[in-house]
């Protein structure tokens, strides 16, 4: 029991990252109604600006994470100028717009792998890193190790911020009408360039701070963002597309689920779990846990 | 008088169209012969070399990939990115079969490989009728890493490393690397993978125009009214995905049994992105250009990695320049090179 717990304890802060990339995946989706197949591209150039700002100009862990989180919006709003934007006016984004993802996924990964080297990266140490026992079974103590508390932490704050924008301000308030019926959203007046632009920005922000808290707990490579951005799918799945809450619970889910995979069943088998799980919430209950039923975009 | 008037009477668009594919086919194939046969009638030694043909049979396998794909990605009209699990179910059963049972024929055991891919075609299927659009995106993707990972923890398929050691296939007794009248031992190859390839072109432009082909196109354009016309929607996908994967899988025992390994990245989503965007950048629907694309995206890697040496790149220019092609053919022309407008 012991033992199981711990695994669970270990998903924990995997979890969250997931959940955070989960995130900028639903929200672009809502909105654009394309799969923004670059988001995991993001996510890795959002661990690379923190790598730099951590390790070359010596900053702490909350400015550097800002920080990065300024600069995956930045990114993710050229992306969408630069990718987007041009279908969009053109009418073809249905069509071509996930290839058009595709292609630039691919040539963010190789322009990031000419520039940075394909060799893994590891950050500095930003905090002490010891473990704290949470509690005891039969004298077994059930440990999470403080970096993963401070992931937690940050994950957890950064949902609530989220909320609190989704629920209390009236971009907020757009972005969910937006992703719930664009057309009529800008028949009503609002600028939907403009909250397009928001979105991504927000993923953006997302994708990298997923970024900076998994360059925190692992190493850093340019091709990172290829598995991490599908298990964000699945986690967004596993939660139900649209809902904020349910990527948190999809993303815990999918990062315990791996944690015991990987100790009870295989290591190897650790990253194909989340595709299963994926697979199965499509067939089963395409609307995941929390999901609202809405109509097919793409 | 009539037949002074038919006989000079305009040649109509559509005929000069066809005129000029038949045209091109033919330098096609004459081009293939003359890269197979010129080193026969030099006196010194090898003219075109070796590299150049391996280069040229790799993209003919890939060829058949990529009009496999087709009938799923092109004419049933869904996005792929799992096309890999066939692929690889061929090159694995190749592999296994010949090197495990070693009495099992390499042509044998293609067809014991397209029966498994139709099999594992059906699952993708069934899902196709329950969920659509980007999700299937995700299921396809999925569903190959899925028997990526189960490659590469299996002990039975060799783990990371595959199984090497497959024997080249033998046609009628002889290795078909070592035929004697033939100058290098590509050239076997390249001249089954063609017929291969001139029979699958055929295949397609008849099914796609007949019966099936418009009820295919029915269901791609609007499923509702095919099913409100009495088109079995269920039936014809289902058909165009088992057609998809048994053509695909050939292409995965052809590259087992020409490259003699067969490694988990043949299952991986990589390989399914690209058979994926060898349809996209030569043309949705299009015969020609399903095989121009595999030639663009096997040929382009291999002239730029040779760039890379002359100019001393200290890294491969390739994916970062197939991503901007992708790009720029979505924005300039997204129905592919040799694709026809879709209104």
């Amino acid at each position: 029991m012991a033992v199981f717990l711990q695994q669970v304890v270990n998903g924990l802060a995997q979890g969250g990252i997931y959940a955070l990339i989960a995130i900028g995946w639903t929200t672009v989706f809502g909105i654009v109604g394309v799969m923004n197949w670059t988001h995991g591209e993001v996510y890795m150039l959002g661990a690379y600006v923190g790598f730099f700002l951590t390790t070359y100009s010596g900053m702490g862990m909350v400015p550097a994470l800002l920080l990065s989180m300024g600069a995956g919006a930045i990114i993710a709003v050229l992306i969408d100028q630069f990718g987007y934007v041009p279908l969009r006016k053109r009418g073809t984004l249905a069509r071509s717009g996930f290839i058009t993802a595709l292609g630039l996924s691919t040539f963010l990964r190789y322009s990031a792998n000419a520039a940075f080297s394909a060799d893994p990266r590891v950050y500095p140490a930003l905090m002490e890193y010891h473990p704290i026992t949470l509690f005891s079974i039969g004298g077994t103590a059930v440990t999470i190790n403080s970096l993963h508390l401070i992931i937690l932490i940050g994950t957890f704050i950064i949902m609530v911020v989220l909320q609190l924008f989704f629920t209390r301000t009236i971009i907020g308030k757009a972005m969910l009408a937006g992703s719930q019926d664009m057309k009529t959203l800008a028949l009503m007046g609002a600028d939907s360039e403009k909250l397009i632009k928001i979105t991504f920005a927000i993923s953006g922000a997302l994708g990298a701070a997923a970024g900076f808290f998994m360059g925190m707990l692992y190493t850093i490579y340019p091709t990172m963002g290829a598995l991490a951005g599908l298990k964000g799918w699945a986690c967004a799945i596993l939660g139900g597309i649209g809902s904020i809450s349910g990527s948190l619970v999809g993303g815990v889910l999918i990062g315990i689920a791996e944690a015991l995979t990987s100790g009870f069943v295989s290591t190897g088998y650790k990253d194909a779990i989340s595709f299963v799980i994926m697979i199965l919430v499509l067939l089963i209950k395409p609307t995941g846990l929390m999901g609202y039923k809405f109509e097919e975009k793409v | 008088m009539k037949k002074i008037h038919i006989s000079l009477r305009k040649p109509q668009a559509g005929e000069l169209k066809a005129n000029r594919k038949v045209i091109a086919v033919c330098v096609v194939l004459a081009a293939m012969l003359f890269i197979c046969f010129l080193d026969d009638f030099t006196p010194s030694g090898r003219v075109i070399p070796n590299y150049f043909k391996y280069v040229i049979v790799v993209s003919l396998i890939y060829s058949v990939a990529s009009l496999g794909i087709n009938f799923y990605s092109g004419y049933q009209g869904d996005t792929s990115l799992g096309h890999a699990v066939f692929f690889g179910t061929g090159a694995y059963v190749t592999a296994y079969l010949t090197t495990q049972f070693s009495g099992i024929n390499f042509w044998a055991s293609i067809l014991i490989g397209m029966a498994f891919s139709a099999v594992l075609s059906l699952p993708v299927a069934w899902a196709g009728s329950r969920v659509k659009g980007s999700f299937m995106v995700v299921i396809t993707y999925g569903y190959c890493e899925i028997f990526r990972y189960l490659a590469i923890n299996s002990n039975t398929l060799g783990g990371t490393a595959g199984m090497a050691g497959i024997p080249s296939p033998k046609i009628f007794g002889v290795r078909i690397t070592k035929i004697p009248w033939l100058p290098s031992n590509k050239d076997g190859f390249i001249l089954i993978l063609m017929a291969i390839v001139g029979f699958l072109a055929l295949f397609t432009y008849r099914i796609v125009n007949s019966r099936v082909g418009y009820a295919l196109a029915a269901v791609r354009e609007d499923e509702i009214a095919a099913y409100a016309m009495g088109v079995n929607v269920k039936a014809y996908k289902r058909l165009a995905i088992i057609t998809s994967a048994v053509i695909t899988s050939v292409a995965g025992s052809f590259y087992a049994g020409f490259t003699n390994v067969a490694d988990p990245s043949l299952f991986g989503a990589t390989l399914s992105i690209t058979i994926f965007t060898m349809l996209v950048i030569g043309g949705r629907r299009s015969i020609s250009g399903a095989i121009l694309g595999a030639f663009i995206v096997v040929i382009c890697p291999e002239l730029l990695r040779y760039v890379q040496d002359l100019i001393g790149l200290p890294f491969d220019p390739w994916y970062i320049l197939y991503g901007l092609m992708l790009v720029i053919i979505m924005r300039f022309k997204p129905e592919g090179l040799l694709g026809t407008k879709e209104s």
